[in-house]
């Protein structure tokens, strides 16, 4: 299918509020410059993402999907962030094999100190979803 | 041990535990209503345990039953049943102490569905269907035909590598092997994995827009424990009531991943699945990433963490950025 012409894809990010919503706000106040094709949940943990959140952003049309967190050792709840890459481990892997791109689902760790990391991830993540097709994945309304 | 002794010592086992008051109730298996089928039987009756079957049919998974049952239960279970319940012990939904389990080494169950395909005969045109070890033998009008046992097992039982229950307080049987030579016939997860992605994600497109959404795969599912599940929620409402294949897709895909590390593949998902829906490709594969990713089987241990409870300090990296 071809892109539309000025075609730019959404990405929903779920961002722990003790890391990665810190670095977000970091990258913003050190004017750091980064697509603005990001949407922010602010989740209490990335801990708290069921896989669901992020099937149920692609059925809404989100292109892609982001969840960060805490880097291992740093979480605010000790372990909410092995937990989450267990989970994001196994859902990337399943959801690609039932036919979703692996591109649309992503992790990262961003620290409280690391605005210029999330304003990298978010740049990357943007390129990348940029090279897939816009989601149609769950368009076909019969 | 054939299935009769086993049978009969089931029975008295049964019995010792009701009258010496060691369990309140006793889950196993009677003969069903319709022909070869086999049925759950709950009772607190001593005298009901002359009812309790082993033979080839007792498909259902009863480890499902022990979450809603209040007091200590004695449960027949076969291998990957008894797995189940480790599972459900790992998850604190039930006591170690409060369940009797009386274990049978499972050689593998017969699918009615295959018998019925292979001999194109519904299944009360047929006589007897009696296994002796590595064949099967039924009987049409009076004359026994002969097959090797690896047409007619259940898949999932044509992949088990985990017969023998690995919890028990009671051994009904000797320990047994898995089958050799096995054949799996419809996961194709192998073939799927060969397709490109649109063809995949095309392929599960059709298979659910089938699904009904009649939520049998779950209710049979002892992994599915949840006293509310995320279909039934309504703030936020996360799939809509209507089977529509979006929806439909995104519960079994978010079911599957909710049961990761405590599904077992007994295979009760597709076998109750009324749109032949093959469910099984589904679990297998989570089944398998499990493995792969953590080294984890469901149910093997009940003193271990629950998979997506435990961790390590590193593992499973490569994808994060």
């Amino acid at each position: 299918m071809k892109q539309e012409l000025g075609w730019e894809p959404k990405l929903l990010g779920f961002l722990c509020r003790w890391c990665s919503y810190a670095g977000a706000d970091l990258a913003g106040i050190s004017r750091k410059k980064y697509p603005a094709n990001i949407e922010v949940i602010r989740v209490p943990c990335s801990g708290r993402v069921d896989p669901l959140f992020i099937i149920k952003a692609l059925r809404l049309g989100f292109d892609g999907v982001l969840v960060s967190g805490c880097y291992p050792g740093d979480c605010h709840y000790q372990t909410g962030n092995y937990r989450a890459r267990r989970r994001m481990a196994i859902t990337k892997k399943f959801l690609e094999y039932i036919g979703i791109e692996p591109q649309r689902i992503q992790a990262s760790w961003v620290s409280a100190s690391e605005g210029g990391k999330f304003a990298e991830v978010v740049t990357a993540v943007t390129k990348e979803l940029k090279e897939i097709e816009h989601n149609q994945l769950f368009a076909d309304e019969k | 041990m054939k299935n009769n002794e086993i049978q009969q010592r089931l029975r008295q086992e049964a019995k010792t535990l009701l009258e010496q008051g060691q369990v309140e109730y006793i889950v196993g298996y009677e003969t069903g209503s319709l022909k070869f089928t086999t049925t759950p039987l709950l009772t607190k009756n001593k005298d009901d345990t002359d009812r309790l079957i082993v033979n080839p049919f007792i498909v259902n998974n009863l480890s499902v039953y022990l979450t809603e049952i209040k007091g200590k239960v004695g449960i027949v279970a076969k291998g990957c049943d008894s797995r189940s319940v480790v599972s459900l012990i790992q998850d604190n939904k039930i006591a170690r102490e409060d369940i009797v389990i009386m274990g049978i080494p499972c050689p593998g169950l017969i699918d009615l569905k295959k018998v019925e395909l292979l001999l194109s005969k519904d299944r009360d045109e047929l006589g007897n269907i009696t296994r002796d070890e590595d064949r099967v033998v039924i009987t049409i009008d009076g004359k026994g035909r002969d097959f090797p046992i690896t047409e007619v097992l259940f898949d999932n039982c044509l992949e088990c590598q985990i017969p023998t229950p690995q919890e028990y307080d009671i051994l009904l049987g000797e320990p047994t092997t898995p089958i050799s030579g096995n054949v799996s016939k419809r996961t194709n997860i192998k073939e799927l994995e060969a397709t490109p992605r649109e063809e995949r994600w095309n392929f599960w497109k059709e298979e659910f827009s089938r699904c009904i959404r009649c939520y049998a795969c779950r209710n049979v599912c002892p992994a599915c424990f949840c006293q509310r599940c995320f279909v039934e929620e309504s703030e936020p409402q996360w799939i809509l009531p209507t089977p529509k294949w979006q929806d439909n897709l995104i519960f079994q895909v978010i079911r599957n991943i909710h049961v990761a590390g405590r599904c077992t593949d007994c295979g009760e998902c597709e076998r109750v699945c009324p749109m032949n829906i093959p469910l099984r490709s589904l679990t297998r594969k989570m089944y398998e990433i499990v493995d792969e990713l953590f080294q984890y089987k469901a149910g093997m241990d009940k003193n271990a963490l629950p998979l997506l409870t435990a961790y390590e300090p590193t593992e499973a990296e490569d994808f994060i950025r």
